[in-house]
């Protein structure tokens, strides 16, 4: 039986779909990449609709229960994504800077 | 020696035209560099009818860093030996200006910074917490400055080559400082007035927690 959480779950993922697709066809995203983002939000559907197909990998693991497994999961995936994302940032932010002042530099007005 | 005087900018013109024909009698070259003002500075700068004075524009906004080492490069780049920082919100005193020129024309030091004082119009608040920055600098680093975020400075090619920073912020002041005595350069502090016309500008005190997680950064990897 599906319980409450679980229904939650599932709307997200599809709302999370739904935005995925709506960015691919705003060609914001390539085919590469929607590619991912639907397997990646189709399996977490399978998962929160089946969590038992990850009872023996959590038992491997020594975690004693799947939905723990899950949060864990989870953490890892939001820390590698806000690290990932923190770098791009100070990189854009970098090539930005270099932009804006190599403009000012070479747009330079003596006031007569 | 030929020196050029770099203005940063950034939403003063109440103060910024003030500043600029306060400055023009010393005859030096002026930069300023608007850091992506919206009030009209831009505006009032462009109709003074200065020849020493180049205006540089930013499009948006990059912090008072950026604007610093923009005006800087332009200044190098066009045969200065030596520059001189000083804020466009009238801050800074313009007399103290003969100050900076003599100690770099006759002591040949790498590096002059200005040093406010509590007797010099300096709010308590902040005087104390300028030497708190000091004494933490100190410890940290091995140099003790008086006066770390004053803006009015001045720095030889050869110094701005050797402590060319990062920060495109309000840690500006304090990587120079930082950079400065990890490059073993030459640099002589000198007392300037100062005049605080506006209380919501400046470095707040997030600015200052930012400052400090920064200096933690550079600790770390300042070699």
């Amino acid at each position: 039986m599906i319980i409450g959480l679980q229904i939650i779950a599932i709307l997200f993922a599809f709302s999370m779909i739904y935005f995925a697709v709506l960015h691919y066809k705003r060609r914001e995203l390539n085919g590469l990449e929607i590619s991912s983002w639907l397997i990646m939000w189709s399996a977490a559907i399978i998962i929160i609709i089946f969590p038992e197909l990850l009872r023996s990998f959590a038992e491997t693991f020594l975690v004693a229960r799947v939905f723990d497994l899950m949060v864990i999961g989870g953490f890892i995936l939001v820390i590698s994504m806000v690290g990932s994302a923190y770098i791009r940032t100070k990189s854009l932010e970098r090539k930005l800077e270099e932009l804006i002042r190599h403009e000012a530099l070479t747009k330079a007005k003596k006031n007569k | 020696m030929k020196i050029f005087v770099v203005i940063p900018l950034y939403n003063e013109q109440r103060h910024v035209v003030k500043v600029l024909k306060e400055i023009q009698k010393y005859k030096l070259p002026v930069v300023v560099v608007d850091d992506g003002s919206v009030d009209g500075s831009v505006e009032k700068v462009k109709s003074l009818k200065q020849n020493n004075l180049t205006l540089l524009e930013h499009k948006v906004n990059l912090g008072k860093g950026a604007a610093l080492k923009t005006g800087a490069d332009y200044a190098f780049g066009h045969i200065a030996d030596a520059v001189i920082f000083m804020d466009a919100d009238g801050q800074h005193e313009p007399n103290d200006l003969n100050k900076f020129i003599e100690v770099l024309e006759t002591h040949k030091y790498d590096a002059v910074l200005g040093s406010r004082n509590f007797g010099y119009g300096v709010p308590l608040v902040r005087f104390i917490g300028n030497k708190i920055a000091s004494v933490l600098i100190g410890f940290l680093f091995g140099l003790y400055v008086s006066d770390i975020i004053c803006g009015f400075r001045a720095l030889t090619k050869k110094a701005y080559e050797k402590i060319k920073w990062e920060s495109s912020g309000y840690g500006v002041e304090t990587e120079m400082i930082i950079r400065l005595g990890k490059s073993k350069l030459r640099y002589h502090e000198i007392p300037v007035e100062t005049l605080y016309h506006d209380n919501v500008k400046g470095v707040t005190i997030l600015d200052a927690l930012g400052i400090f997680a920064q200096v933690i950064q550079w600790k770390l990897t300042i070699k």
